[in-house]
């Protein structure tokens, strides 16, 4: 009987492999959507682990051979100027370059800062270290592990606005879901008439405003913040600002299109709010 | 192909995806790696390796993406099996002849991709990522495939130049 099942086995094994795949996949598909497997989620954050090292190599190599790169480039330019303008002007062309490029960084740790004074939270900033691996999804690479203090669901945002939440996280690495992502869903108010609706991302094309109510006070220019609802964002995050809405006759709820307040496509800093339970400082959040 | 340069494709793939690609994205649009990876092994063994080598890359890239596992782990899977049985009519070295097998089979995974997505999160119009995403992503990926897979042709008629 086994010999027999074997022999079937062997005869049949193109098929047996292909099917045996395509069911494993899409179990591994269902547990992860349908019950939040702990398994999938171990899977997942292995592989994560597995790779994290070699992206945090390189990303760190990238980051420090532009740096060596523009010296280089800049260094060339300085050379032509002291030819030219016998050597003083540029020098001094060269001082003036490293104090903008001071000023520019002071300025955006100052956004930072002012940012960082606005919400009693405890901070930690973090390096985009990396992108996601296909055109679909919409999720970044941090440089911050669960041994920096970061959870899961912890939100993320910069100077400018919220960028998302902790979707995963192992030792070294973490990855962060953009509110642009095609499952990402963000409880949003509308700070002008304190309509609310759900900020969530459209497959492959920025954000919509969902559910909003058909004859809500909601026009182009509105600016979005989070609501608090959901536990996950602390009231009164800059989301951004509403470009479109969408009454379609028949629907029951609007729709807007969303401007995200944060450049998500150009991230390169951002910051970890840590310790936004509840009742941590954050009821502030709504006078904003 | 040994299983040590299938690893150093597959961490070629995950670095280029992740970090190398990211300056040469249009509109936020990159060549899927990953998916060429899987049609090059698939031409060099057997229709189960293919399959499961292509389960492994796709299950690599949901790792890395905020897809759910499995997403990609199934359709590369069932590209590799294809790419591997249909290799031997299927081969050729046109260039042009590459750029339409390899956006037929991009365009064909990120249609299957599709439909699951809808299978397990609800309902989207179909058309807005067909057009700004999986027809741009196929012909992009379509475009690195060809340069890629001229790369050892052009190494030998370079090393018989020297």
């Amino acid at each position: 009987m086994v010999g027999a099942l074997l022999r079937l086995l062997i005869r049949y094994r193109r098929t047996v492999v292909l099917a045996g795949t395509l069911v494993c996949a899409f179990l591994l598909m269902t547990l992860q959507v349908r019950h939040e497997s702990s398994v999938v989620s171990v899977t997942r954050q292995v592989l994560l682990f597995a790779v994290s090292p070699f992206i945090r190599l390189t990303s760190g190599i990238l980051h420090g051979t532009g740096s060596v790169w523009s010296d280089y480039v800049d260094l060339r330019d300085l050379r032509q100027e002291n030819l030219r303008l016998r050597g003083e002007v540029g020098l001094l062309k060269r001082r003036i370059q490293q104090l903008e490029d001071q000023a520019l960084e002071t300025q955006r740790l100052q956004r930072l800062l002012g940012f960082r004074e606005t919400w009693p939270a405890e901070f930690l900033s973090a390096r985009v270290v990396g992108k996601d691996a296909t055109n679909w999804f919409r999720t970044i690479l941090l440089d911050r592990g669960s041994p920096d203090g970061v959870r899961r669901n912890m939100p993320v945002v910069t100077a400018d606005g919220l960028v998302g939440r902790v979707l995963e996280v192992t030792p070294t690495i973490s990855r962060v879901q953009l509110l642009t992502d095609p499952v990402s869903s963000v409880g949003g108010l509308v700070q002008r008439t304190r309509v609310t609706g759900i900020v969530s991302g459209n497959l492959g094309a920025g954000a919509r405003v969902r559910y909003l109510p058909l004859l809500a006070d909601v026009v182009p220019g509105d600016e979005v913040v989070t609501s608090g609802m959901g536990g996950v964002f602390p009231k009164g995050i800059p989301v951004g600002r509403i470009t479109a809405v969408e009454r379609k006759s028949g629907a029951l709820f609007a729709e807007a299109v969303l401007s995200p307040a944060a450049d998500l496509g150009r991230l390169e800093e951002v910051m970890i709010l840590k310790g936004t339970e509840p009742h941590q400082g954050f009821e502030t959040g709504s006078q904003r | 192909m040994t299983p040590a340069w299938f690893g150093v494709g597959l961490l070629a793939c995950v670095l280029g995806q992740a970090i190398f690609l990211l300056p040469i994205s249009v509109l936020g649009i990159r060549p899927d790696l990953f998916l060429l990876l899987v049609l090059y092994v698939s031409q060099r063994v057997t229709p189960e390796a293919a399959t499961l080598l292509g389960f492994l890359v796709g299950l690599t890239q949901d790792a890395l993406s905020g897809a759910p596992l499995g997403l990609r782990a199934f359709t590369d899977g069932l590209l590799g099996f294809l790419a591997a049985c249909l290799s031997r009519d299927l081969y050729t070295e046109t260039p042009l002849a590459q750029f339409g097998l390899v956006f037929a089979g991009s365009a064909g995974a990120g249609i299957l991709s599709l439909g699951l997505f809808l299978f397990f999160f609800g309902a989207v119009s179909p058309v807005g990522p067909l057009i700004r995403t999986i027809l741009p992503e196929a012909a992009y990926t379509a475009a690195a495939g060809v340069v890629l897979f001229s790369l050892p042709r052009i190494r030998a008629a370079l090393a018989r130049l020297v």
